[in-house]
């Protein structure tokens, strides 16, 4: 994956991302990390092109993250899993495919039906996001994600909102998914995964860059940030 | 089943009372007076449905601007909805239709009563369907949006599969509540002699001297008008959910 960050800042009230620069490009798997409102949810709306800098560019795969073409590239992850709530676990993927990708409502089943297997939901389909627990749930938005058949999945701190079974059971399903060969994004606080999935990290702290590297930065930081941020999360 | 029941036995609580009364009264009712009137009664009962509909259809399309503007960026338009809104609150629709037709509607040179009426039930109805709709879709999230945005939905896919379903169920029962207040509301554009159930009822009154048997009449010809609406508004609320 390339990734391609020029300046970027970004300001709702307060400044959240201050001249932001990052350029990398063999990495598969990168993991943002750091203390909550440290930018790494605007940081990764802004990768996706979910949000818009207030100033700077960003560039993913050589596409500009403006461009409407490059929605059709990747899938997003939210925090909460954010399925449409009148809609079955099996709708919410079918009625994106059919409307927004062209597909027929055979082909559009088949694919829903493959990806929900693929996380272990088969039993669940055509039950309400209400009704399905909250790891399942999130689950079923990774399938919605990986359903739109896209070259990168943002996963903007997936278990957050889970208890530490559900949360397990979530990250497992994601590290299953490295064999299909996507590039991931993710925003995690659990450090283990952070260490295993991904293989290349970015440490953020209050809207900058502190340190990045190698998963090995975590066990050997260099700054006082992260040496402080790590004990903590330890 | 269980519920079918409940509501015959609520419906036969209902009529027992009824016959009690009935049953307890010493004088003769006696609605044979108003046969004469039957034309003229059917025809208010149309007029109420249709200046109903019109001050739905109104309010609905003035309450979704004023909605707009208070959530407007321009701070102009969140304070003219402000004072707008705490008004109407403070005003009786009877001073407020009285004022329109007597007042504003000469002030842009309109003697038209009729028009001036139903704009007086729409301008009132106005406040209270902007919050109808700041309630139904304040229960959209940032982030539906946001994923309607990244999946690429049209404005029109977005309402028609994801929000409108969403909100209907939200949307209906004060819709019907405000609804409602919009029929029996109605009965004030009486004072601008328009031909609706309570003024032809009253009209009718004033020859046959049946107070009792007029008011009643018209009591049971509201609850014919407002009962199957609510009952289809039901109906539509179970078949767009979902």
């Amino acid at each position: 994956m390339k990734i391609e960050i020029n300046n970027v800042s970004h300001t709702y009230d307060v400044e959240v991302l201050n001249n932001l620069n990052l350029s990398l490009s063999k990495y598969k798997s990168v993991a943002i990390i750091g203390v909550s409102g440290s930018g790494k949810s605007t940081l990764i709306r802004m990768m996706s092109g979910l949000e818009k800098p207030t100033s700077g560019d960003i560039f993913i795969n050589d596409f500009d993250v403006r461009d409407d073409a490059y929605k059709k590239k990747i899938g997003f992850v939210f925090q909460s899993h954010n399925l449409f709530p009148h809609l079955t676990l099996k709708k919410n993927i079918t009625l994106v495919l059919e409307k927004t990708r062209g597909f027929e409502k055979k082909a559009a089943e088949e694919i829903a039906l493959k990806n929900l297997k693929l996380l272990h939901l088969e039993d669940q389909i055509n039950k309400l996001p209400k009704n399905v627990s909250g790891g399942q749930a999130q689950r079923a938005s990774i399938a919605r994600a990986l359903s739109m058949n896209p070259d990168i999945i943002f996963l903007d701190e997936p278990t957050s909102s889970l208890d530490p079974i559900l949360t397990h059971e979530v990250l497992k399903a994601i590290e299953e998914l490295r064999e299909l060969g996507k590039e991931f994004v993710i925003v995690t606080h659990v450090m283990s995964f952070a260490r295993d999935f991904a293989d290349y990290i970015i440490f953020m702290y209050e809207g900058k860059i502190i340190e990045q590297g190698l998963p090995s930065i975590l066990d050997n930081p260099q700054t006082r940030e992260l040496k402080e941020f790590m004990e903590k999360v330890r | 089943m269980n519920k079918i029941f409940s509501y015959i036995f609520a419906i036969l609580t209902i009529a027992a009372f009824v016959a009690f009364v009935i049953f307890r009264q010493t004088s003769d009712f006696s609605f044979a007076s108003f046969k004469p009137y039957e034309g003229l009664i059917t025809q208010s009962i149309w007029n109420t449905i249709y200046v109903s509909l019109i001050s739905l259809l109104g309010s609905l399309i003035l309450g979704f601007v004023f909605y707009l503007f208070s959530i407007s960026r321009f701070k102009y338009f969140n304070a003219l909805t402000d004072v707008f809104t705490e008004i109407i609150y403070g005003t009786p629709l009877l001073v407020l239709v009285v004022v329109m037709a007597f007042v504003v509607g000469p002030a842009f040179g309109t003697f038209n009563r009729n028009v001036m009426g139903f704009g007086a039930l729409i301008v009132y109805m106005t406040p209270y369907m902007k919050n109808v709709y700041k309630s139904a879709f304040s229960s959209i999230s940032e982030e539906q949006y946001m994923a309607m945005d990244l999946f690429g939905f049209t404005p029109f896919q977005r309402y028609r599969y994801i929000i409108i379903p969403q909100v209907i169920r939200i949307l209906m029962p004060p819709l019907m509540n405000n609804f409602s207040m919009i029929i029996k509301g109605s009965a004030l554009l009486s004072v601008l002699s328009y031909n609706e159930l309570y003024y032809s009822i009253r009209v009718a009154q004033s020859v046959t001297f049946a107070f009792v048997e007029g008011y009643i009449l018209m009591w049971v010809l509201y609850l014919m008008i407002t009962i199957p609406l609510s009952q289809a508004t039901k109906y539509i609320e179970r078949k767009w959910a979902l």
